[in-house]
Formats: structure tokens, C-alpha cells, sequence
């Protein structure tokens, strides 16, 4: 279970992205994070596995006080939290095995990774990783020689290696098609559902909300604004719609979104 | 043009660009302005423009100041003999002077014109007059500065260009032939004491003295001249008939301090036989036969003036063998040739010669040895063209060494100069911002320089050329290579710390991969370039083939320095082309 407490982040430049945010996100449970452009979604889920230092609050996973973690202790946390991007975030010039490889690299001996040397174990369920998305063809291809979709794949694979009990997805089908989208969207969806892995997920697009979700958090101006359940999220109402998106935010279509 | 101005500021006026003017400046009257112009800006200032007025009283006074300096480069040495080459520098700074002067004034006029104008109501006062009068006058003092003197394209030209045919064609001097030699010697006492040596006359070749013993010539300081030594006649038997022959003269060491090898010389004459136990190389004049001398045997006795004037002692093999007799009473320094008779014998009389060091003590032994050169060698690869070669090869070297060693201490720079590395944390930043300084510092000093303080620090030689290219090698590409740091994606960056790797693996894993071609590009690019300086190296004693090509443009030999020259040309043409095509591949 991840709490969230009073959270707040203030950016060096005075921006306040996040203000007072306090939620609670079920084990097992496939949470959205909806609001606009600049409400604060990405430095919610940096704040998480702290690539953001929160200016104030506590963020509590599995009983330890991520915010307070330090070194060791943090990078420990960290991979037990697997993040997959928006832009993919892979090295481009290293092969997909070493990028799918690179998320043991919270568990391994460092001196041996620093000549780029795994356990045999790892190799093995590398190859495994890469077969779940579909992918164990392009093990030994150079990863800027994938398509969009292809690399969103590695990234989940990548995160798989963590063995997460959670992972956070930035916007992780912003940059693609909606067909490769809802391909995405369902890997992430099956871990869910067979692996148990919780699930924090910033999204844009309500379709995609609706279909996947099983909780949805609300952002306006780094506030928490909503919070409810796959089936809230359903029956939106016009009035939680303008709490989020604003005043002069129009819905297009009525009563419930077509998904 | 001029915005509305808001109401406190409505008697003010505004300027064409917009900016308020203080004083209105049609409330003044042009002729004060222009009287006020006679302090350089004071009427700008008085027509309200204190900043203009500011910038030509600087004007002004750097003028005076520039004419002052020039003037006092007139100003020569009053003990030093005055050159027409001085004569002409004074003329012409004094031209100079004067058309400085002539500015000078153009440039204050105009500056009390300008101001008066502005008073009067035109604006724009003649701005191209003074810009062309200030870059005529930074011209005028550029051009005296650097000492441009366009009659030498001209005159100097002839000159020129017999050394640069020489050093577009070289090639004669890559081939050399050596002179193989016919000798014989025989020993001399001096003074008189003991026996002296025996003089025999055995074998094919042989060469006797008589007397065996005597005075060498001596510099008086009582008499202010120098005695002449004893008349010796040498008599030589065995040479080849009818080519020359050569005297040498050598003071066998007999002083134990003096080292028993001969002293490494590149000046040696080729051949030149390797007699343990002598100070090298003290050639002999022989006052020359008057040139109708038909006789067969040479004596010199018989040229006027001889008694007073005894062959002085030339320590300057190079010379060489003089072939004509009236370059000898030119210059005093050559010797002659003496040229045996059908039979292969010679004979000739001379004043023992001078001797410096004058020895004090004796008696001293003299070799004297008549060498012959009975035929050339085979042509072969010159001595020195295999310098120039295996010094190319050290340069090659010494580029290697310095960009090796450069990038070993560079890499790990490159990472404390990276912002996006270091900026998150006081402590790093600071570490960022000292480091950065000492590259800037350290890139700005030429590497030539370096290669002054190398020297001072691990002597002259290959190594002080290697350490200075390194130093600058460091500090260049810990810039690049930091550079190349910072523009990295930072994706990857996030990517892996996210996955709760350590710093370190988060540098090889998502770093590392980036970098790597703009490292190779980067490294490949000053490896060429270090190539480039280590020729230049040696000029100040860096070593490598700069050092000798140095040495080559000093002693004026054109030849062996043009082959040095094609050589660099050569090598840094070929590696310029295969790190280009390498480069091409990594990016
Ligand atoms: N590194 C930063 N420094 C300063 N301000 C930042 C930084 N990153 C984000 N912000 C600001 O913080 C606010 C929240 O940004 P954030 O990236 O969290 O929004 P978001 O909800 O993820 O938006 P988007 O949907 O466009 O990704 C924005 O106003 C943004 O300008
Ligand atoms: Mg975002």
C-alpha cells in the first residue's frame, strides 16, 4: 500500500506543482492520475521513487518512509518500484537485452555490472521478460532499431526485471497510436491482473481512463481535486468534470465516455 | 517614433530612439556648444548626452596617450650605432606622428561639431566621419605596431627564393654519397723537448715533418701580434696524383680530464676517421701557392708576405676545402688544397699554425694527417633524411603518448566540468565551477607555452613535448568531452536511477553508452590536432622532428629543413585523412 501525506513540491523556479497532497493507493489496485497539462502528474510519480526531492510530506510504501530514505535504503526502495516513460527512456545504443538487463542493476553485484556482467539467472529471465511483451526476437538488435511501441515493450520489460510490487507509468501510451495504446495499456493491465503488481499510471485520455482503471486521482494545479473508483469514473458527473479539467473545459460527448 | 510621454515628463524631450534627453537641447545656443567642444565631450555634456561626452573624453585622452607611445618608440638607443634601417623607422614614426596628430584633430573637431549641430537642430552629425577617422587611425597604428614593410615582398625576394626552392625540392638531400679516404699522419712535438717523434717514411702512404718538433704560433700580447711558429715542411708520399689533399691538424690529448671519445657531432665530416685519444677536427690553413706556381713541388716559402702572416687555426670544419686561393686571403678561414704530382708526392712549407686553446704547458704531441678523398661511396639514404624519418616517427609517438595519457585524466574530468552532473548538489557545484575554470584557464595557455614550463620541469626532450600536449590535451577535451556530457539525453539517466542502481552504474549504463561516439569523434579529432603541435613542439626543445627542423632553419640548411617539412606535411596529411575517415564511421 502506498500513502501519500500532505505531499508538496516546490520547485526551485517557485512553481508549486504540487500542493498538500494527501491519497492512498490500494495494493493490487490500477490507479489513474488525470488532470492537465501542468496539474502536477509527473512530479507525483517522481516523487514517488524520489527522481524528485518533495519539498514537504511523507510518502509511505510497504511501511517504509520513502521520503526519508536515504542511499542504500532508497535504492532499495527504488527496485521495488519499476517506471516506464512517456518517451521510453531507453539507451538507444545499447542492445534491448542490456536495457532489459539494466533493471537488475539494484540487485546485482555492482563490481560485476560494471563490466556488464549478469548472473546467468538474469540473462534467463531477461529472455523470459522479453518473450511476456512479445519481443524475444529483437534481444540482440540496438534499441533505437525499434519502433515506438517495441520500445514501450522493453521499457515494461525493463521494469518487470525489478520484480516490482509496483509499477508507475508516466504517460506511458502518450507518444503512441491508439492501437499500440491499447496494446500497452493491456500489458500493463495483465500484469496487474496476473502478477497482482499495483499500478500508478498518468493518463490523458479518458477512454483509456475508463478502461482500464480500477481507481482514478484527480490533479488540478497540483491539487488533489478527485478520487474514485473505476465505476465513479463512469458516471462522472459534469460538475467532477470542470473540478478537474476547469471551468471552461467542454466534454465532448454526454453522460458517460465512450470507451 | 517617440512614445507618449507620461505627464511629469512632458517638458522633457526624447531623442529618436525614444530615450529622454535631460537638457531640451534646443534651449542652447550652438556656438557655446561648440566652444565647449575644446575639452574633448564637454559639449555633449552640456547638450545633456553625459554618456557620449564620456566615451569622447576617453577617445580623447587614449588619442594623446597613443601619440605619446608612438612617439617615444622613436626614441632609440643613444649608445647603439644609429642603422639607416633606424633612420627609417624614425622617419617613419614621425609620419606616422603627425597623420596620428591629424586625426586627432579631425576627431575633436567633430566632436564640438557634432555636439553644436545636435544644438542646432540636426540630428544626425555626421556619424561616418568619426567612425572613419577612429579605423583609420587603429589602421594607421596596426600597421606601424607590426612593423609592415611592403618593400621586403620585393626585395627580399631573390633570397627567398633560393631557400624555397630548396625547401619545395629537398630531395638531393636525401641521398648522400660518402667520400671514401686516403690518409696517412705522423706525430709532432711542441715545444722542443726530448726526443722528437720519428719520422718515417714506411708503408704505400706516408707522410714526414721536418723538423719533427717546433713552436706553433702564438697570439703576444707584448708584441700585439701573433708569432709566427716554427717553418715546417711536410712531405707526403703514396696519394693519388693529381687530386687533392687535404692538411688536418689534431692536438692528441694528453689530459686525462679530456674525454677519450670523440664528442657526439652531427658537423663531423663523413669519413672522417675516428683517431682515439684527439680533440676532433682542428683542420689546418696552409697559406695557398701563388696561383701561376707551375711547379710540382709547392713552395710556399716563395709567397710574399708569408712571415707576417701565419696560417690561422680553423675550428670550424664545415668550411671545408677552399678551392680557390683568393678566398683564403678573404676570409682567413679556409684551408687549401695541395695537389700531388704525377708520382703522388707532395711537398710544402707552412708556419706551424695557432692553436687555441694555446696550450702552456707542454710539450704536446700534434697528429698531423693528409687526408685524400680517393673515391665516392655508393649514393645511400642521407644521414640526414633517416633523422628527419625517425624523429617524424618520435613525433607520431609523442602524439600518441600525449592523447593517451591526455584522455585517461580527461574522462574523468570530463564528468566533474558536466553541469547536468554536478548541479544538484553546493558541494558538486562548486567542484563544477572550480573545475570548469581550471580547464578554461589551462586551454587558454598555448600549448608552446606548456612546452616552455615542460621543459623547465622534465628538461629537453620528447618527454616535455608529450607533457605539454598532454596538459592542453586534458584541459581541451575535458571541455569537449564535458560538453558532450551535457547534452546527453537525461532520459536513460532517469531511467536507471529509477531501476535503484548506484550512481556509478547509472554513469556506465545510461551515460557511458551516449558519450561514447562523441568521445571517439572528439579524441580522433585532438589526436590530429596534437599531431599538428607536437611538430611544433620541438621549436622550443620539446624534441621531435620540430627540434631538428629547428636546428636545420638556424644553421640555414634549406635542404634537410625542407625535408623535415615535406615530412610533417606528409604525416599530418595522412592522419588528417584517417581520422576523418574514422570519425566519419563513429557518428
Ligand atoms: N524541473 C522543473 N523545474 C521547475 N518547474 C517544473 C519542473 N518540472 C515541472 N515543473 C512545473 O511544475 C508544474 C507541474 O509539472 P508536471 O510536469 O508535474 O505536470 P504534468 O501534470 O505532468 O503535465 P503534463 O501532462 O504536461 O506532463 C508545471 O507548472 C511545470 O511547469
Ligand atoms: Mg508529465
Amino acid at each position: 500500500m502506498l500513502e501519500i501525506k500532505n505531499l508538496t513540491k516546490v520547485y526551485d523556479t517557485g512553481t508549486v506543482a504540487l500542493k498538500d497532497v494527501t491519497c492512498t493507493i490500494p495494493d493490487g489496485s490500477f490507479t489513474v492520475v488525470i488532470g492537465l497539462s501542468g496539474s502536477g502528474k509527473s512530479t507525483m510519480l517522481r516523487c514517488i521513487n524520489r527522481l524528485i526531492d518533495p519539498t514537504d510530506g511523507q510518502i509511505i510504501f510497504d511501511g517504509q518512509d520513502i521520503t526519508a530514505a536515504r542511499g542504500e535504503e532508497l535504492r532499495k526502495i527504488r527496485r521495488e518500484i519499476g517506471m516506464i516513460f512517456q518517451h521510453f527512456n531507453l539507451v538507444r545504443r545499447s542492445t534491448v537485452l542490456t536495457n532489459v538487463l539494466s533493471g537488475r542493476l539494484g540487485y546485482v553485484n555492482p563490481a560485476m555490472s560494471l563490466f556488464n556482467r549478469f548472473p546467468q539467472e538474469d540473462r534467463d529471465r531477461a529472455l523470459e521478460a522479453l518473450e511476456q511483451v512479445g519481443l524475444d526476437d529483437k534481444a540482440y538488435n540496438r534499441a533505437d532499431a525499434l519502433s515506438g511501441g517495441q520500445q514501450q515493450r522493453v521499457g515494461i520489460a525493463r521494469a518487470l526485471m525489478q520484480r516490482p510490487k509496483m509499477i508507475l507509468a508516466d504517460e506511458p501510451v502518450a507518444s503512441l497510436d491508439p492501437v499500440l495504446a491499447h496494446s500497452i495499456m493491456e500489458y500493463l493491465e495483465k500484469l496487474n491482473q496476473e502478477q497482482g503488481i499495483t499500478i500508478l499510471c498518468s493518463l490523458h485520455y479518458l477512454d483509456l481512463v475508463q478502461r482500464y482503471s480500477t481507481n482514478v486521482i484527480g490533479l488540478r494545479r497540483g491539487r488533489l481535486v478527485y478520487q474514485g473508483t473505476n465505476e465513479d469514473i463512469r458516471n462522472l458527473t459534469d460538475a467532477d468534470f470542470k473540478d478537474i479539467y476547469g471551468e471552461q473545459a467542454v466534454r465532448i460527448g454526454t453522460g458517460s465516455i465512450t470507451g | 517614433m517617440s512614445a507618449e510621454l507620461p505627464p511629469e515628463l512632458a517638458n522633457m524631450q526624447q531623442d529618436e530612439e525614444g530615450d529622454i534627453i535631460m537638457n531640451p537641447i534646443r534651449e542652447r545656443n550652438p556656438l557655446v556648444t561648440a566652444a565647449m567642444g575644446i575639452v574633448p565631450g564637454l559639449g555633449h555634456f552640456y547638450i545633456g548626452r553625459p554618456v557620449a561626452g564620456i566615451l569622447y573624453l576617453i577617445s580623447g585622452i587614449f588619442m594623446v596617450l597613443l601619440i605619446l607611445w608612438v612617439g617615444a618608440q622613436a626614441e632609440f638607443d643613444p649608445f647603439g650605432q644609429m642603422f639607416a634601417r633606424d633612420v627609417e623607422r624614425y622617419l617613419g614614426i614621425a609620419l606616422l606622428q603627425y597623420l596620428l596628430i591629424a586625426f586627432a584633430v579631425l576627431f575633436w573637431v567633430w566632436q564640438a561639431a557634432a555636439a553644436a549641430l545636435k544644438t542646432a537642430g540636426r540630428r544626425r552629425a555626421a556619424p561616418v566621419v568619426g567612425a572613419v577617422a577612429l579605423i583609420g587611425f587603429t589602421y594607421l597604428l596596426g600597421f606601424q605596431a607590426t612593423e609592415v614593410d611592403l618593400e621586403k615582398f620585393i626585395t627580399e625576394f631573390p633570397d627567398t627564393f633560393r631557400i624555397f626552392t630548396l625547401i619545395i625540392w629537398p630531395w638531393e638531400q636525401a641521398v648522400q654519397r660518402d667520400e671514401i679516404l686516403l690518409t696517412a699522419q705522423t706525430n709532432w712535438l711542441t715545444p722542443c723537448a726530448g726526443d722528437p717523434p720519428e719520422q718515417t717514411r714506411e708503408g704505400d702512404t706516408w707522410i714526414t715533418l721536418d723538423p719533427a718538433c717546433g713552436e706553433i704560433a702564438a697570439f703576444s700580447l707584448e708584441e700585439a701580434r701573433v708569432v709566427p711558429g716554427t717553418q715546417l715542411t711536410a712531405t707526403g708520399s703514396g696519394f693519388d696524383p693529381g687530386v687533392p689533399v687535404e692538411l688536418w691538424w689534431i692536438l692528441q690529448s694528453t689530459d686525462p680530464d679530456v674525454p677519450e671519445e670523440e664528442v657526439e657531432d652531427p658537423e663531423t665530416p663523413e669519413g672522417a676517421p675516428e683517431v682515439e685519444g684527439f680533440i676532433p677536427n682542428l683542420l689546418v690553413n696552409i697559406v695557398p701557392p701563388p696561383p701561376e706556381e707551375e711547379e710540382e713541388i709547392i713552395d710556399v716559402d716563395a709567397v710574399a708576405g708569408f712571415a707576417s702572416h701565419p696560417p690561422v687555426y680553423n675550428a670550424d670544419p664545415r668550411i671545408g676545402t677552399l678551392a680557390n686561393p683568393e678566398d683564403f686571403e678573404d676570409g682567413q678561414t679556409g684551408s687549401i688544397e695541395i695537389i700531388p704530382n704525377e708520382e703522388g708526392m707532395f711537398e710544402v712549407t707552412f708556419g706551424a699554425p695557432q692553436s687555441l686553446p694555446t696550450p702552456d704547458e707542454g710539450p704536446y704531441t700534434y697528429v698531423w694527417q693528409a687526408r685524400q678523398t680517393e673515391a665516392l661511396s655508393a649514393p645511400r639514404i642521407s644521414d640526414d633524411f633517416r633523422l628527419a624519418v625517425d624523429r617524424m616517427v618520435v613525433t607520431i609517438f609523442q602524439a600518441l603518448m600525449a592523447t593517451s595519457l591526455g584522455i585517461i585524466f580527461a574522462v574523468p574530468v570530463s564528468f566533474l566540468a558536466a553541469r547536468n552532473l554536478m548541479f544538484d548538489n553546493p558541494i558538486t557545484r562548486i567542484i563544477y565551477y572550480v573545475v570548469r575554470f581550471l580547464l578554461n584557464v589551462v586551454r587558454s595557455i598555448e600549448p608552446i607555452i606548456w612546452g616552455v614550463i615542460a621543459i623547465a620541469w622534465v628538461g629537453l626532450g620528447p618527454f616535455a613535448g608529450v607533457m605539454a600536449l598532454m596538459i592542453h590535451t586534458i584541459a581541451a577535451l575535458g571541455k569537449l568531452y564535458s560538453e558532450s556530457i551535457e547534452s546527453i539525453d537525461a532520459g536513460p539517466i532517469e531511467a536507471i536511477t529509477a531501476t535503484g542502481a548506484t550512481r556509478l552504474q547509472t554513469i556506465l549504463f545510461a551515460i557511458v553508452p551516449q558519450i561514447v561516439p562523441p568521445y571517439i569523434s572528439f579524441t580522433l579529432y585532438r589526436w590530429d590536432i596534437n599531431v599538428r603541435m607536437s611538430t611544433i613542439i620541438g621549436f622550443v626543445g620539446g624534441g621531435g622532428i620540430g627540434q631538428i627542423l629547428f636546428q636545420w632553419i638556424n644553421q640555414s640548411r634549406w635542404g634537410s629543413a625542407g625535408m623535415a617539412v615535406w615530412l610533417i606535411a606528409i604525416t599530418v596529411s595522412v592522419l588528417d585523412y584517417a581520422s576523418s575517415e574514422l570519425r566519419k564511421r563513429f557518428v
